[in-house]
């Protein structure tokens, strides 16, 4: 076993950011392997109890990510996961987990590149925070 | 489902194209969509961001309801619907009959690489030698000859620039698909016979020829070629002009007359090339020019053969051709000042800036300097490069460039985080649009966008040869100024389409002088010629949502005509499909995995991955597809479907955006819902050349197909329910806006009542009496009151208001209280609201104090009732912008500059010797009526501008106005005494407020129709079902009124068309069980999808107006509103999925 590598469970939107990562793919954009994602149809549908779930059955983090402030499909749902994510982030720590498993990020359509960086980054990021414990501590 | 036949071609497939061809689509006609070019998209491919929320929102064009017939995702990266074939490559060559019934003729290109088999892994793109500059990123970078046209469209696959490539065939031999082909197994059959009298020339042409696989026959003279021709059959004959006895012009006449279909191509020397271009003229497809280099005219010829050749013809029928060809940029190196464009590599078009910034652009976003990749510090914009500009040709303005500088100067702060100083250099910033002035004053006050209205002298490098440019200027008072730039960016103005020219021919269209289509009367979508209708910028210069408007007028009046025709009232009833009931059994996946024709079993073990399937719980098959992509492929996944006991399928291939049609079709033939059916993208995961190990990439597929069984395995997809629609409409507002819609939907076979509050209709049209390019609002008036007044599907209560409407899309019910006190109810299907507006009132300049200050419309009234003498004016002067365009009226009102150069130039007309000043902050003179404002200068109108901080002042004295102002050219202060002082105080809404109340719509702050999106649902309000146009939209002319109210009437046309629409798949549900009526879901729909039934206790969807977004099932505190396909557990067996082999 070599480099500890976190697993990362990526809420990401019909419109946007799965474009996104589509793009990256074909265009041959490297990025991490860690990502598995999960295609929503709005960062609007993503309810608090999909990331707790996620992260209590071992996901080291969790990205959700959709189209950009205004440019929702459906409106308004992106403006909606910002409040919930503010609002779980709160009460993450509750649950033992530090709030940085948690991110929320904007990446439109044509924004391979982005998509790309945000996976880089964050794994980056997970790999100085450690891996996602919880699940060990917890008696279920 | 019943479907109406009838079908329409749309030529061009930008904004304009789509939006028209969606249009028909949504209406049931079927749609041929082509493009030239090899991608979908026009110019938006390569704008990922547009104001005013710079970035996209492309998609919410598709759609709404019946939604499923489309494709669900980006429509930057494709289209599909049911009713439209796309062609691309594809030029319409030539068209036939009537309208109604035209005969069209297509032509498509080869792409040599064949688009099925292409699975886009870039092999050949790698191997081809050849460098060109790539179109797509405005020539910033390169590419190779074999190439992606745009990254990130499906289907992807690669396509051949012939003008570049040199035939080496290194493609052809790498290609793991064989895709690529050149035809030269086909080239063998393809004779060329070559008539010159010159042996040296024949043999050369022989031996060269036959090395490239051709057939290849010869003849030394005319006569000798002639006689060959009519006893045998050539493909191409290559002839030369100059030869004794008969000429190669003679042969080639007499040729055509053998064999009128057999390209011709000329050869010539020099000296005789004017006589090859008149050969053109009697049919010769071409000439080459001697003396020939094997190099340049192998390709030559080969390019020939494939146009020849390769090219599929496709002749069709349909009712309207609908040419949406959009525009070219405007390359300013060929202009008499070029600002150093081609020169300095640091001077770019405002469409290159637009891919520097863009992720798939040259340096992935980050603004550099083109000449030696340093970060970008200050940029330039000069605004009216190849605009304006009488020396370019061009007197008119692109109408879209000073919104798109300003879009661009925001998009480099914003990725620079605020650090790059942008400067824009305009001659009047033209924010005429909704909204665009509150834009532009945020790019100013809160972005500290820098704007200088100045004449730009010239650009040149500081002589450091460090590539910073050196931009010498005038300001407003004449004071020069010089200041560096890292970057300067033309803002290139507008072409007409390459091939405008040809198309117009073909269609029987008229151009305007510019080039551009010349639309009819009060008509933006109709052309010279009855049934060829034209939408977006092709007819000139328009942004997103007027081209999007135009789209949707110009399928309105194809629509209509084709109606008329009686071609849209055949109905022919499909077959209704039905699925197989497997709601009751336990789930059975089939899996089928595509092997990528081979290519993927490198990096991932096929027997492996097939094996862990199989030991998987629900999994009852495994399928393994050399190539899925290809018809042989797909025809044995059907073969493999029939019979097959599976109720769920698992297709793990590429791309899974590509199968959304196909996916309907598999279900049809195997009669399992597509909802059953889910695609993975293995692909991507294990390509080759990727740096991942073996097992680390079976990992990765293994979770991705565990998450697609997770997700199939809690499919439940219920039948799409369907809502009744009440086929009749209801048109608030009687002015030309309301008749325009009604008369467009009844002329569609549905009723129409029209309410109007006044006592006759009309409105505002009532005091127009001429436009500025003549044309007379009163026939259009006259003849617009008496087809409503004739129309047997037309009621009108005029004097009679609204009193109450409730209901949603495809059934409302509104009260209204009639002129004689009576009320009513009226159930419709759609509203549409046109309930215009009014000249502003003002207080300003000392209006009210003389008779001598007038609005523009106190103006017009006069001027009609006789009640002003041109010849007695001295002096006239007016001021422009009356409380606009500053809080709170922070708008521009768009037709108030065009009313005051009419009334300028009437003046002038009347009487040369009046003096008449127009104070002005930025003439809002777009698009062609830019000519109208040089007319005016040309005809010794005085423009003054002035700043909103130091406006002119006007006193009354005597009752005489007098009037003071600050010239900043000259520094000066006017003091005039105008005989007339009129004030141009623009457009508010009438009765916007209270109606969208009555309605549940909104308005915007100051008042208007408040649109579900200003640029792709310009016409829509967000409740659907409830449109708008007219001036209750925003200010705008009586054309663009009419375009409006027409793209207003398509849209209501959509829901009208069936008695049952059906909603999406994905859709939202309540388990009532659970749900304690706490109403959360219904204040986040934002939809207004939901409501609480009282009576019935419970909470009741709309499945038509639910757009599938999922909210309520997040927001629902007890699990109790769910979304189908998306349901809890479903979700939950894909997280589990995803972690299987975690911890």
């Amino acid at each position: 076993m070599g480099e500890y590598e976190p697993t990362i469970i990526a809420f990401v939107c019909n419109w946007c950011t799965y474009t996104a990562a589509d793009l990256a793919g074909t265009s041959r954009l490297t990025y991490p392997p860690n990502v598995r994602m999960i295609r929503m149809m709005c960062t609007g549908m993503v309810d608090p109890k999909y990331v707790i779930k996620a992260l209590l059955e071992g996901a080291d983090a969790i990205l959700i990510s959709g189209c950009h402030p205004g440019d929702c499909h459906y409106i308004n749902g992106n403006y909606k996961a910002r409040r919930r994510v503010k609002l779980l982030k709160e009460i993450l720590p509750r649950f033992g987990f530090d709030e940085r498993r948690l991110k929320l990020t904007w990446i439109g359509a044509s924004e391979g590149v982005d998509f790309a960086k945000t996976i880089k980054e964050m794994v980056t990021e997970i790999k100085e925070l450690g891996p996602n414990d919880v699940r060990e501590q917890m008696v279920l | 489902m019943k479907k109406k036949i009838g079908s329409t071609l749309v030529v061009g497939s930008g904004i304009s194209g789509i939006r028209s061809a969606l249009d028909m689509a949504e209406q049931g006609y079927q749609v041929t969509l082509i493009d030239k070019e090899p991608h979908l998209g026009g110019v938006l491919t390569q704008l990922d961001y547009q104001f005013p929320t710079d970035h996209c929102g492309m998609c919410k064009m598709l759609p709404l309801v019946e939604r499923d017939s489309s494709s669900q995702y980006c429509l930057r990266k494709g289209l599909f619907h049911e009713n439209i074939d796309i062609m691309l490559s594809t030029e319409l060559v030539a068209m036939e009959g009537e309208p109604g019934k035209f005969q069209v003729t297509l032509r498509q290109k080869s792409s040599i690489v064949d688009q099925e088999r292409c699975i886009g892994c870039g092999e050949c793109a790698r191997v081809c030698p050849v460098e060109a500059p790539d179109p797509f990123n405005g020539g910033l970078t390169d590419r190779k000859a074999i190439y992606l046209p745009v990254p990130h469209n499906i289907p992807n696959a690669y396509v051949v620039d012939l003008d570049a490539c040199t035939h080496c065939g290194e493609c052809e031999k790498i290609c793991p698909t064989h895709a690529i082909d050149f035809g030269k197994e086909e080239r063998k059959k393809f004779r060329i016979l070559v008539v010159d009298d010159e042996l040296i020339v024949r043999d050369s042409l022989k031996e060269w020829l036959l090395d490239e696989g051709f057939d290849v026959d010869m003849a030394e003279s005319g006569t000798e070629a002639l006689e060959k021709m009519s006893k045998e059959h050539f493909h191409l004959k290559l002839l030369d002009i100059k030869m004794p006895g008969m000429d190669g012009v003679e042969v080639l006449k007499r040729a055509k007359e053998i064999r009128p279909d057999l390209p011709v191509v000329m050869m010539t020397a020099y000296a005789t090339v004017e006589t090859a271009v008149e050969a053109m003229k009697i049919g010769a497809h071409d000439y080459l020019m001697k003396p020939f280099d094997p190099d340049n005219l192998i390709p030559l010829i080969v390019n020939l053969y494939h146009d020849i050749q390769s090219a599929g013809v496709k002749e069709m029928e349909v009712g309207s051709v609908i040419l949406a060809g959009g525009f070219d940029s405007y390359d300013p190196s060929t202009g008499k000042d070029t600002y150093g464009y081609g020169l300095f590599p640091n001077v770019v078009t405002s469409l290159q800036f637009e891919r520097m910034v863009s992720g798939t652009g040259p340096n992935q976003g980050k603004i550099l300097r083109p000449s030696d990749g340093k970060e970008v510090k200050k940029i330039a914009w000069f605004q009216c490069v190849g605009s304006r500009d009488q020396q370019a040709d061009a007197d008119f303005c692109s109408s879209a460039c000073c919104m798109f500088a300003i879009k661009e100067a925001l998009l480099a702060k914003e990725k620079s985080e605020g650090q790059i100083d942008t400067t824009i250099f305009y001659m009047d910033m033209r924010t005429f649009g909704k909204d665009f002035q509150r834009y532009r004053d945020r790019a100013e006050k809160e972005s500290g966008v820098h704007f200088e209205r100045s004449r730009v002298h010239s650009v040149e490098t500081t002589g450091k040869d460090d590539g910073t440019l050196r931009v010498a200027y005038a300001d407003t008072t004449g004071t020069k100024h010089e200041e560096d730039f890292d970057l300067v960016v033309l803002a290139a103005g507008q072409r007409p389409p390459t091939g405008a020219e040809e198309v117009a021919e073909t269609c029987g269209v008229v151009l305007n002088p510019w080039g551009f289509c010349q639309v009819e009367g009060f008509s933006l979508s109709r052309t010279s010629s009855e049934g060829v209708l034209v939408g977006g910028s092709f007819s000139g210069l328009r942004d997103i949502s007027e081209s999007v408007i135009q789209a949707s007028s110009a399928s309105l009046e194809a629509s209509r005509l084709i109606h008329s025709k009686g071609g849209g009232l055949a109905e022919e009833v499909s077959p209704e499909t039905g699925f197989r009931d497997v709601s009751r059994e336990m789930p059975q996946v089939l899996a089928v995995l595509c092997k990528c024709g081979g290519t993927l079993s490198e990096s991932a073990d096929f027997d492996e991955i097939s094996s862990w399937l199989e030991a998987q719980g629900s999994v009852t098959g495994v399928h393994a597809i050399d190539s899925l992509c290809t018809h042989e492929g797909w025809d044995e996944l059907k073969e493999t479907l029939q019979g097959n006991s599976a109720n769920r399928i698992l297709i793990a291939s590429c791309m899974p955006y590509v199968y959304a049609r196909k996916l309907r079709e598999l279900g049809r033939s195997a009669e399992l819902n597509p909802e059953l059916m889910e695609v993975v993208d293995i692909r991507t995961l294990a390509f080759p050349g990727r740096d991942t190990e073996k097992e680390a990439v079976h990992q990765e597929v293994r979770a991705v197909l565990s998450m697609g069984i997770g997700k199939l395995k809690g499919m439940d997809p219920l039948p799409v329910a369907t809502s009744r629609i009440v086929q009749k409409a209801l048109v608030v507002g009687g002015g030309i806006a309301g008749m325009t819609a009604g008369l467009a939907i009844a002329d569609h076979g549905f009723e129409v009542t029209l309410v109007e509050k006044a006592a006759e209709l009309g409105g505002n049209a009532r005091t127009l009496h001429r436009t500025i390019e003549g044309h007379s609002p009163q026939e259009l008036l006259e003849e617009s009151i008496s087809k409503v007044e004739k129309h047997p599907l037309i009621r009108t209560h005029t004097g009679a208001k609204i009193i109450y409407s409730q209901g949603h899309v495809g059934n409302f019910s509104t009260s209204i209280e009639k002129e004689d006190g009576q009320g009513e109810t009226l159930d419709h299907g759609v509203t549409v609201l046109a309930t215009g507006g009014i000249e502003a009132k003002t207080e300003s300049y000392s209006y009210g104090e003389s008779e001598a200050i007038l609005t523009q419309h106190d103006l017009e009234e006069k001027l009609a009732e006789g009640g002003v003498e041109p010849a007695n004016l001295k002096t006239v002067a007016m001021i422009q912008c009356v409380d606009s365009r500053e809080e709170p009226r922070n708008y521009c009102s768009r037709i108030c500059c065009q009313s005051a150069l009419k009334n300028a130039l009437f003046f002038k007309k009347q009487n040369p010797e009046t003096d008449i000043y127009i104070f002005y902050r930025d003439m809002m003179s777009y698009g062609f009526m830019e000519t109208y404002y040089s007319e005016a200068r040309k005809a010794g109108v005085i423009f003054v501008p002035y700043d909103v901080g130091q406006k002119p002042e006007v006193s009354v004295e005597d009752g005489r106005p007098r009037l003071s102002a600050l010239d900043p050219i000259l520094g000066r202060e006017w003091l005039l005494e105008p005989d007339l002082l009129v004030l141009s105080t623009g457009v508010v809404p009438d009765a916007g407020r209270e109606v969208a109340e009555q309605f549940g719509v909104e308005v915007n702050q100051d008042g208007f129709y408040q649109e579900a999106e200003s640029k792709w649902r310009p016409v829509d309000f967000i409740k659907e079902g409830v449109f708008m146009c007219g001036l209750a939209h925003s200010p705008r002319s009586i054309a663009e009124s009419v375009a409006m109210a027409e793209a207003a009437a398509q849209r209501a046309l959509r829901i009208l068309n069936s008695d049952r629409l059906a909603s999406g798949s994905v859709v939202a549900e309540v388990r009532h069980s659970l749900c304690a009526l706490c109403e959360r879901c219904v204040a986040f729909c934002p939809y207004e999808a939901r409501h609480h039934d009282e009576d019935e206790e419970m909470i009741v969807v709309n499945e038509l107006m639910c757009q599938g977004c999922g909210s309520c099932a997040a927001v629902c505190p007890n699990s109790a509103s769910v979304l189908r396909g998306y349901r809890d557990q479903q979700v939950f067996e894909v997280i589990d999925a995803a972690l299987e082999n975690v911890v």
